[in-house]
């Protein structure tokens, strides 16, 4: 379960593995808090996110692109993040954390679509590839 | 789609057969170097994949400093016809007319030589760069931020930040026409308002230069270049407000692409109809982003002379701090192009390209005509930059050239090859000084990440799309 690192030449792509979808999708979440640096270790704030997308793959990508936006435009540093609701169209989730300037590692543009796809393999197992725009 | 046919043409032109469901052919500049290296990622089939788009006129361009991308390869030109054409907010990409420009000096290697390391430091110091950036000094209001999204680079010249000698030294004169602030998000605007003067990160530079070689004594006079010439070389976009801009509407042709009914290759194509309201919407907020890119970095140039003012105890215009030129690399625009023995209007798609066009164009400002347009090609940060001139054959690209050297290994790869080393000696062994807001920026951006640029220009001058002025060697440089 969790993330690795795929190579792309221009940008930056991880694998994500869940047995469950909430599952991908919070271990997304997660590996995008790592990745950008925006880490926290208290849960001062709590805040809800709703995203509405047009398919499976579309609330992924708009998801994802919440979490950058709270980190890079709210100075919003994650601490734990849990999604309460989850449909192919919608979900609604809690992340906490804390307000904070502190500097980030790896800039995230943007969550593509490139030859995103979320497929069931053998093993039951959940596995997206995604790419981002750094 | 099936196995791609690809057949080389000539020493600097390869062909991609069309095959179904591409609609047209394929054209990838690349001498036999490039060639080699091209095996190894998608982006060959990135350049047919934009084949398949409606209404594509003549090939699927793919210039020499190609590398995989998303949706469109890095270093794709494409043109669409206005009657049954698209537009792709993907072909553009989300960093907006991320572009580069050149400034001349008046001044020589041994006057910078003794303060180089200061010069950077200060302007390190003024310019915010890295991840998240934002500027404390230029604060914005809501108003401000409208007219940067019409007027561009003429914006900060009407404030008094650059002059008017600098707008006729811009691609299409550092505002393209169009830009419709309320086809832009509020997020867009939230995140846009800080970020006017900064650089940001990735592959965002400033970088001192000096002049190497001259190749063509003629026009490079005319460039006003010089043998051991100190020149600075800008490469940044708009920044957020460009990437929330391309992220709005792409969501937008996704949600219209079914009403369109349009097959995508890859979902990272979603594109409208040039005539349909989400087409010119984007349209519309992509001119506004692309001159916010323009008013950044004539602002970020404002910087740059200030810092120059300070140390040296004269005015810039006395330090001869001359705009050469500023092009966009990341665009989408109506433009005439000749095809079929006519000249018609259609929309170019540049993503990771740059325009190019030759002397005679209508369309160069006068100080141009003779010459053509200047074409700026910078390369990795420990080998070489070039100055080329638009050439002939640019009519074949729809008027396009390359962008830089582009990148050979992945990000993580480089900072797997630069474990252990230390990227910042490597360089101060060739004496070229470094400053990075990170340090893992540094590692991902060394020298051997990039294509050798001299490849690139090869094809690029092989081909007859742009001819070599000049040859820089970077002495120094910041990196975001």
């Amino acid at each position: 379960m969790g993330y690795q690192y795929i190579d792309h030449t221009a940008d930056l792509g991880i694998k994500v593995t869940s047995p469950d979808i909430k599952g991908l999708f919070e271990e997304a979440a997660l590996a995008v808090v790592k990745i950008m640096g925006g880490a926290a270790k208290h849960k001062k704030i709590s805040l809800s996110v709703t995203v509405d997308g047009l398919d499976r793959v579309d609330t992924l990508v708009r998801w994802l692109q919440e979490i950058i936006y709270l980190i890079a435009v709210k100075d919003i540093r994650i601490a734990d993040l849990e999604i309460t609701y989850i449909d192919d169209t919608r979900l609604e989730a809690l992340v906490k954390g804390i307000y904070s300037h502190s500097g980030l590692s790896t800039e995230i543009k943007a969550v593509t679509y490139h030859n995103l796809e979320i497929k069931k393999r053998h093993d039951n197992l959940y596995e997206v590839a995604i790419i981002f725009d750094t | 789609m099936e196995a791609l046919k690809i057949e080389r043409i000539d020493p600097y032109r390869l062909k991609i057969f069309k095959t179904p469901p591409m609609r047209t052919w394929g054209i990838v500049y690349a001498n036999k170097v490039i060639e080699a290296g091209l095996e190894k990622d998608e982006a060959l089939k990135q350049v047919a994949n934009v084949a398949c788009l409606p209404g594509i006129i003549g090939p699927s361009i793919a210039m020499p400093d190609i590398h995989w991308g998303y949706g469109f390869p890095i270093g794709g030109v494409a043109a669409f016809s206005l009657q049954d054409g698209v537009i792709s907010p993907g072909g553009v990409g989300y960093d907006i007319n991320c572009g580069i420009r050149c400034i001349c000096t008046g001044l020589s290697i041994e006057e910078i030589l003794p303060i180089k390391e200061k010069l950077l430091g200060e302007v390190f110091h003024r310019v915010p760069a890295g991840l998240g950036a934002r500027h404390k000094r230029f604060k914005l209001s809501q108003k401000e931020l409208k007219e940067i999204m019409i007027k561009g680079a003429l914006w900060a010249v009407k404030k008094g930040f650059g002059t008017y000698d600098d707008l006729e030294a811009h691609e299409d004169y550092g505002s393209i026409p169009g830009a419709d602030p309320d086809m832009v998000s509020g997020r867009a605007c939230e995140r846009g308002l800080p970020e006017v003067g900064t650089l940001g990160s990735g592959n965002h530079f400033i970088e001192i230069d000096v002049v190497d070689k001259i190749m063509d004594k003629k026009i490079a006079r005319m460039f006003s270049l010089f043998k051991d010439q100190i020149l600075i070389q800008v490469h940044t976009g708009s920044r957020g407000f460009g990437h929330q801009i391309c992220d709005d509407y792409i969501r937008i042709m996704l949600s219209a692409g079914s009403r369109y009914n349009i097959y995508l290759p890859d979902r990272q194509l979603a594109c409208a109809p040039i005539d349909t309201k989400e087409a010119k919407s984007y349209l519309g907020a992509m001119a506004a982003a692309a001159n916010f890119a323009f008013a950044n970095r004539e602002m970020i140039t404002y910087l740059i002379r200030e810092t120059f003012e300070d140390l040296f105890g004269k005015s810039w215009e006395n330090l001869g701090l001359r705009l050469l030129y500023d092009c966009c690399h990341n665009i989408a625009k109506i433009e005439s192009i000749p095809w079929k023995g006519k000249s018609i209007e259609a929309c170019i798609h540049r993503k990771g390209a740059t325009r190019a066009l030759p002397s005679g164009d209508a369309r160069l400002p006068l100080r141009f005509k003779d010459t053509g347009q200047p074409v700026l090609i910078p390369g990795d940060m420990g080998r070489a930059s070039f100055i080329l001139v638009a050439g002939d054959n640019a009519k074949e690209t729809f008027f396009s050239a390359c962008h830089g050297a582009g990148r050979l290994l992945s990000r993580r790869e480089a900072k797997r090859r630069a474990k252990g080393r230390s990227v910042f000696d490597e360089l101060s062994k060739k004496e070229i000084y470094a400053i990075a807001a990170s340090k893992a920026t540094l590692a991902e951006e060394m020298p051997e990440s990039y294509k050798d640029v001299s490849d690139v220009v090869d094809t690029i001058s092989g081909a007859g799309v742009a001819k070599v002025i000049a040859k820089l060697r970077p002495i120094g440089m910041i990196k975001g």
